[in-house]
């Protein structure tokens, strides 16, 4: 080797472990424009054949050996590329397995169904939670020379903890437990520990039932007032309270027709094809891409929630997005079931602020943002309320803002 | 049609081709173009024609048959018209070759190109090695073979062109990859398109970006393109269908390929491609089309805003292994999107970029009016 040669590799060498050293497994810059290595690749493809990182003289990359480490574990996403950074900052679903302090076993049974995604959807997920919290509250003592209405709060951290970690937080999980937060400090210092315990349970079983079951009622009068006879009704994944609805109207004897759409990674329309073909409602299935094709038969879209927000826009599952722009573009009616506790004041405007990825190896983001121009209508238990009327919500319920 | 044995071979290998596009063995734009061309090469050079008019028949019946066969491969009618107007084209010059090359000053306008069409290349003195000198005999009832003798060489290296067009597609289309995609830059990109292919993989020795490609459920092609993409050392994400809309906020371009290129510069293209590019709109992202010029086609699509023009596998949707479902539910599975040209910004073809706007020009360079109809 002449000395230029010898002293390009020490440069390239003196780079590589600079940069290593720098920014941990970020792919350092050895020659400017070289052919990017497939070192990028290997992670956000974890099943593509892995090929050992070359420059273009063919010497491996020395920081290659630190990364492959790195691939194995569920830490948070490493951003090599740009494409894998832009969803950096929403971290990786990660199994609970490691239970730090008091967790109670029916917090962990439903921490475990949620990460393995056999409960789904913002309902189910809230039901379950507040179910289990009942199971801890029975279960709970209050130690000496301390109040429940103080302590119980404390004593559930850990287990909001623990389902947190399961997957993170939905917004009607966030809001019951804040009304259940209320209620516990409210609780009156004066009951006895038993009475105290059942009177919450009390509050939670109401919880359950005025702000989801009833609204739910409420929503599938007011949304089935909307289904006539001879509508070809075009519904998106999963909704819960779309196929009350959808049900409900089948029983009042209209009689319609219903196109599913659906995507991966979920793949939820399935179920709900399962739940309306047992009462013989007409039904087409299709997968998302082949939209275009049925849009011109809808007369209305009607889609479900995972959280309502204050500038109207609708954070629902991945593709619903789209499916709202297509049916906005074909002048098909976008109606959002919805009940008012998953109202959240948080203004948001892209699907960026707050997700949540499905897998490691396929970048996919479980939500999208609904922006209010393709939305027609949100019917709550409240009313059918117009996109731009969002924020209203709190003060038809009789609170102020923030509640 | 003539009973000897040379046009028999010529009716059989037209039959070949035919059978072969109906049962679906020959499938995608370029396989069926370069199949179409060799046929009309065989017929070409085994034909017996005494003038112009008869060889034009000949080609427009085989074109025909081969239409009929598969309606929906646009490509066998295109490459059957672009060889006709080869053919004329170097007939034209043929005959006007004795004749002083620049009569007079011709006067362009935009006008008379619309009413007259492509004016006539004056490329006289390129050929006069190849032109008789004289008059050409047509219609020789002594040697009905004369015209076809003097004008075969010239017919089948005209053949000759259209073929190594069609082989050059992928190389010309990558030449302008470079000024397309820049540095850092994340492109969207669906379906598994040779064209697209090339393309980003030629844009890749010069930069180093990220391409996001989606899956395009049912057929899943996106899986294939995302392997070979990354395989040659761009970085790739695979996401599924239903996170395009919100990933649009973060993609720079969006690339897609084409099934066929409609005269009012629509495009037929594999399912998806509509949501991609009516998301792409609503943020404002570019989108550009990669494709050859052997997919441009003399036709509308006036009567549905869907292009469901072919339909695949429902199994692919709703399989088998969901039991009594299959009987009780309407499975759909069409295979293109008919994406109107206003969502399109640019074609990068393998002779220049052009809007869409332009397309119908192109056709008129391309294809004779008389061919319009086979």
């Amino acid at each position: 080797m002449t000395k230029a040669e010898r002293r390009e590799l020490q440069e390239r060498q003196r780079a590589t472990k600079a940069a290593a050293k720098a920014s941990g497994p970020s792919t350092p810059a050895t020659k400017p424009g070289a052919t990017p290595t497939a070192k990028g690749t290997t992670q956000s493809l974890a099943s593509a054949a892995k090929k050992s990182g070359k420059t273009a003289d063919g010497k491996p990359v020395k920081g290659e050996q630190e990364d492959t480490s790195h691939l194995h574990t569920h830490a948070q996403v490493d951003d090599t590329t740009r494409g894998l950074r832009i969803f950096s900052h929403f971290g990786l679903p990660k199994s609970p397995s490691v239970t730090k302090g008091d967790v109670h076993p029916a917090i962990i049974r439903v921490g475990l169904q949620f990460s393995d995604f056999k409960i789904t959807g913002a309902n189910a997920r809230c039901i379950a939670m507040l179910t289990a919290f009942k199971a801890v509250i029975q279960g709970y003592v209050t130690p000496p020379n301390n109040t429940l209405s103080r302590h119980l709060m404390t004593h559930l951290s850990p287990q909001i903890n623990h389902l947190v970690l399961a997957r993170p937080m939905s917004v009607t999980m966030g809001n019951a437990i804040r009304q259940l937060k209320l209620e516990i400090s409210g609780s009156d210092i004066d009951l006895p520990e038993q009475d105290a315990k059942n009177a919450l349970c009390t509050k939670i079983d109401n919880y359950i039932r005025d702000r989801i079951i009833i609204a739910d009622q409420v929503i599938q009068e007011t949304a089935g007032k909307k289904i006539k006879d001879g509508d070809v009704i075009l519904t998106y994944a999963r909704s819960s309270v779309v196929e009350k609805v959808l049900l409900r109207a089948w029983e009042d004897d209209k009689r319609f027709s219903v196109i599913i759409v659906d995507s991966r990674p979920m793949l939820e329309g399935k179920a709900l094809l399962k739940a309306l073909t047992a009462v013989s409602i007409p039904c087409t299935y299709l997968l998302l891409p082949s939209l275009p094709s049925v849009l011109p038969h809808a007369t209305t879209l009607f889609v479900g929630a995972h959280s309502i927000h204050a500038n109207g826009a609708v954070f629902s599952r991945a593709g619903t997005a789209t499916v709202a722009m297509m049916a906005k573009a074909h002048n098909v009616p976008v109606v959002v079931c919805c009940e008012t506790y998953k109202w959240s004041e948080t203004v948001r405007w892209d699907s960026f602020s707050k997700n949540e990825l499905g897998n490691l190896s396929v970048l996919c983001p479980l939500y999208d943002l609904t922006p209010p121009s393709y939305i027609t209508a949100v019917v709550t238990e409240v009313g059918v309320i117009p996109p731009s009327s969002m924020s209203s919500i709190p003060a038809a319920l009789g609170r102020t803002i923030g509640t | 049609m003539a009973t000897d044995p040379e046009s028999a071979a010529g009716q059989r290998i037209v039959e070949h081709l035919a059978a072969r596009l109906r049962r679906r063995q020959v499938v995608g734009s370029r396989e069926t173009a370069l199949e179409t061309v060799l046929v009309l090469r065989q017929v070409v050079s085994k034909a017996r024609f005494s003038n112009i008019d008869q060889l034009v028949d000949t080609i427009r019946s085989v074109g025909r048959k081969l239409v009929e066969a598969q309606p929906k491969e646009y490509t066998v009618g295109n490459t059957v018209r672009k060889v006709l107007h080869h053919i004329r084209e170097e007939y034209h010059t043929a005959t006007r070759g004795a004749a002083a090359p620049f009569p007079s000053k011709p006067t362009f306008s935009i006008a008379k190109f619309v009413s007259q069409g492509q004016p006539r290349k004056q490329t006289a003195s390129q050929r006069t090695s190849h032109e008789t000198r004289g008059v050409l005999r047509e219609n020789d009832a002594d040697d009905p073979d004369a015209f076809a003798r003097a004008l075969k060489p010239v017919f089948m290296e005209a053949i000759q062109d259209v073929l190594d067009e069609l082989e050059t597609v992928y190389d010309n289309v990558s030449k302008v990859a470079k000024d397309h995609i820049h540095s850092d830059e994340i492109i969207l990109t669906i379906g598994n398109s040779s064209t697209v292919e090339a393309f980003l993989k030629a844009a890749a020795s010069h930069r180093k970006y990220t391409v996001i490609v989606a899956d395009t459920a049912p057929s899943y092609s996106g899986r294939e393109m995302a392997q070979s993409l990354s395989t040659s050392g761009i970085t790739t994400v695979l996401v599924p269908d239903s996170s395009v809309y919100a990933l649009m906020s973060r993609i720079n371009k969006v690339v897609l390929g084409a099934h066929a290129i409609l005269a009012n510069g629509g495009m037929f293209a594999v399912t998806g491609s509509l949501l991609a590019a009516t998301a792409a709109r609503a943020h404002s992202t570019p989108v550009v089309v990669c494709s050859g010029q052997f997919k441009l086609t003399p036709q509308w699509n006036l009567y549905h805003e869907y292009g469901a023009l072919d339909f695949a596998d429902p199994s692919g949707v709703l399989g088998f292994e969901e039991g009594d479902l299959v009987d009780k539910v309407d499975v759909v599975n069409p295979y293109y999107d008919y994406v109107r040209p206003e969502m399109i910004d640019a074609y990068i073809t393998n002779d220049g970029d052009h809007p869409p706007s332009s397309v119908y020009r192109l056709i008129k360079e391309a294809y004779d009016d008389e061919d319009y109809e086979l």
